[in-house]
């Protein structure tokens, strides 16, 4: 055995076997040869890579296969649950004939410099289950205020792969919001694939409330281009493993993302925020910003990075991942990333992790709040500067709605060991 | 009335207060004076009910009743209010939310009936009048960004809200020009009534000019050194606090 095979052996899962056991009856359908090649070539890519283990740099605290092996779980299909403006979506599965070329060609598309052991391994499982597409299609200039609602069933012990193509034409604007909600054993590998034309914007709201029984595991990919704009805020609450993985690629001059979210973490929860931002053009600007409130002994990641090109002159890149760590057994794990190759840029990163200040906390008491209204407080200032970011008034009004339902069930009292 | 009696307190194993005695009777005004490091603050902060401080002996009651074992917001609800020297600046929080949220937490204690948002807000109102205090104030986050004036200014706003039985002042005047100064002693005399008492804890004289105290003691080593009338702070301008610290006048 060579040297480099040795090597790969100790970074793959023994049970990617696990999720691809449905695999050959789904192959077994009549769908049309490009869809079983594009599910072939993941299900080779599975095969030989495997799933990503705690041994992989980029999944270091998202343990995968170890909540696998715990589940009995079978590959389901299902339907997207899906309202508001929905004259802009359509599913497509079996035959996909109504699958249109710009769709086939971003389904397809094989990201340059992709590597084995990278954060698309996930994306290939889902490639090699291929069949639920949601594709939404904004035409060029339609102006669109209210948002498209989309869940995903509940289904017990069900592996499910949904994907979710979207297209926002030029100067249109969309919103998308996401709520998934699982109370059952069930792994979500869901996909999302956006394109944002010259001059757009696209908002893209998530609320992971997911139970303690599920694994949610969101790829996010967006290609942003001139002048356009992709803002997205997820709030992750609810129990369970969870990776929100989010990738921009700022390709257009004056591009601009915001790609914020709160994570609200308790119990055994496990909550692993992955954001790389790709600066590939002049005067962009993006922005991380996220708020993590850590209680129990749950564990939260994030690791953001910007990655800024060789032309991507006059970036404004920002990273800030603030952390307030509410018991002993709690754990944040933050890794702020910046690689910059551009020579006049503006980037800056920061994190923080502690407690509720005692000062504060104090102040608040000695005025006769009581001391878990007085944290509660303390905690909603905390994450407030992020909901103010959110541009969609009724999304920030029911994000703090679920944020004071969050606070009325936590356990907010600093345990001691 | 509030009967402080035999305090020792010690924070680390430190013994800060070593017996201190101390009664103001209802609508009396007492100031304490002392060296720095005698433990005025920290007297200002047992008396609130900060946790960092361990009472060692002796008690403290309010109207009669123990307030030791309270936390500092039971306290506040029964009648103790803290005007600290240094206010926190609380990011996030508006000024709105946390008099609305204290005020109705104190009420509902007291079991009085809980403000609304208009309710709240015409009462925030008419207490700015009165204090001559500019309600531009209130729409900023807590502290944050206020000058010095008008952090000690919020401090007696909330104090009038909160209609405390007893007041501690504690270093009220530190940081104040004479304008802010003026303002603020205005604000405290028109508290002042029959049924609340208050200790102003200051290092100068020249707060009392302001707020004319009924009694001042001198705070040195832990207990109460010296108890005189008014006259004493004057002379404690004069001379300074050598005749308590053991070392000679500078």
């Amino acid at each position: 055995m060579s040297a480099l095979a040795k090597f790969e052996r100790r970074y793959k899962a023994d049970n990617a076997d696990l999720a691809l056991k449905d695999w050959d009856q789904l192959i077994a359908s009549n769908a049309p040869d490009w869809v079983q090649a594009f599910r072939k070539r993941g299900h080779e890519i599975v095969v030989e890579a495997g799933l990503p283990t705690p041994k992989l740099e980029r999944f270091k605290y998202f343990n995968l296969p170890a909540w696998l092996k715990k589940q009995e779980l079978s590959y389901q299909s299902f339907e997207f649950e899906i309202n508001g403006p929905t004259n802009f979506a359509s599913v497509a599965n079996d035959d996909f004939s109504n699958v249109p070329d710009w769709a086939q060609d971003l389904i397809t598309a094989q990201p340059l410099g992709e590597e084995k052991y990278g954060d698309l391994m996930l994306e290939r499982l889902s490639d090699a289950f291929f069949s639920d597409a949601l594709i939404i299609d904004v035409p060029e200039g339609e102006q669109i205020t209210e948002p498209l609602h989309l869940k995903i069933p509940n289904k017990e012990n069900a592996f499910l792969c949904p994907r979710i193509i979207v297209r926002v034409g030029r100067n249109a604007d969309f919103t998308l919001h996401e709520e998934h909600q699982a109370t059952h054993a069930q792994w979500n590998n869901a996909i999302i694939k956006i394109i944002v034309e010259e001059g757009a914007r696209f908002c893209h709201y998530r609320y992971n409330m997911n139970g303690d029984q599920s694994c949610f595991t969101q790829n996010t990919s967006v290609h942003v281009a001139g002048n356009a704009t992709y803002e997205a805020f997820t709030l992750t609450a609810g129990e369970g493993l969870s990776r929100n993985q989010v990738h921009v690629e700022l390709q257009g001059a004056e591009a601009s993302c915001d790609v914020n979210g709160i994570n609200l973490l308790s119990n055994a929860q496990n909550a692993d925020t992955t954001i790389t931002i790709e600066h590939q053009a002049p005067n962009c600007r993006s922005n991380q910003n996220y708020r993590n409130v850590v209680t129990d002994k749950a564990t939260g990641i994030f690791q953001g990075k910007v990655h800024v090109h060789r032309v991507a002159q006059q970036t404004d890149g920002y990273q800030l991942s603030n952390s307030l760590v509410l018991s002993h057994a709690a754990t944040m794990n933050t890794k702020p990333e910046l690689e910059i190759y551009a020579d006049d840029v503006k980037c800056s990163h920061g994190a923080t992790t502690g407690r509720i200040d005692d000062e504060a906390l104090f102040y608040l008491r000695s005025r006769g709040i009581p001391e878990e209204e007085a944290r509660s407080i303390l905690i909603q200032a905390f994450v407030s500067e992020v909901i103010e970011e959110i541009s969609h008034e009724a999304t920030s009004e029911d994000v703090i709605y679920k944020l004071s339902q969050w606070l009325s069930t936590a356990s907010l009292t600093f345990e001691a060991r | 009335m509030i009967e402080i009696k035999n305090l020792h307190a010690e924070i680390e194993g430190k013994e800060i207060l070593s017996g201190l005695d101390l009664t103001i009777g209802n609508g009396e005004v007492h100031a304490i004076m002392g060296p720095n490091g005698a433990g005025k603050s920290t007297l200002a902060y047992i008396l609130a009910g900060r946790e960092d401080y361990e009472v060692t002996k002796g008690s403290i009651e309010l109207d009669a009743e123990d307030i030791l074992e309270m936390d500092p917001d039971e306290r506040a609800a029964a009648g103790v209010f803290l005007a600290f020297q240094y206010p926190v600046e609380i990011p996030g929080v508006q000024m709105t939310t946390f008099l609305k949220t204290a005020l109705n937490a104190v009420r509902k204690a007291r079991g009085q009936e809980e403000l609304d948002a208009i309710g709240l807000l015409k009462l925030m109102k008419s207490t700015c009048q009165k204090l001559g205090i500019s309600d531009d104030m209130m729409k900023r986050a807590v502290n944050v960004g206020f000058s010095g004036g008008e952090k000690k200014r919020n401090e007696v706003l909330q104090m009038a809200m909160l209609e405390p039985k007893f007041a501690v002042l504690d270093e009220t005047d530190s940081g104040l020009d004479i304008d802010a100064l003026r303002i603020v002693a205005d604000g405290v005399n028109a508290l002042r009534e029959q049924n609340r008492s208050f200790l102003v804890i200051t290092h100068y004289q020249r707060l009392l000019d302001y707020i004319k105290p009924d009694k001042v003691h001198v705070l040195a080593d832990g207990k109460i050194a010296k108890t005189g009338g008014p006259e004493l702070a004057l002379e404690l301008e004069d001379k300074g606090y050598a005749e308590f610290t053991g070392e000679k006048a500078a």
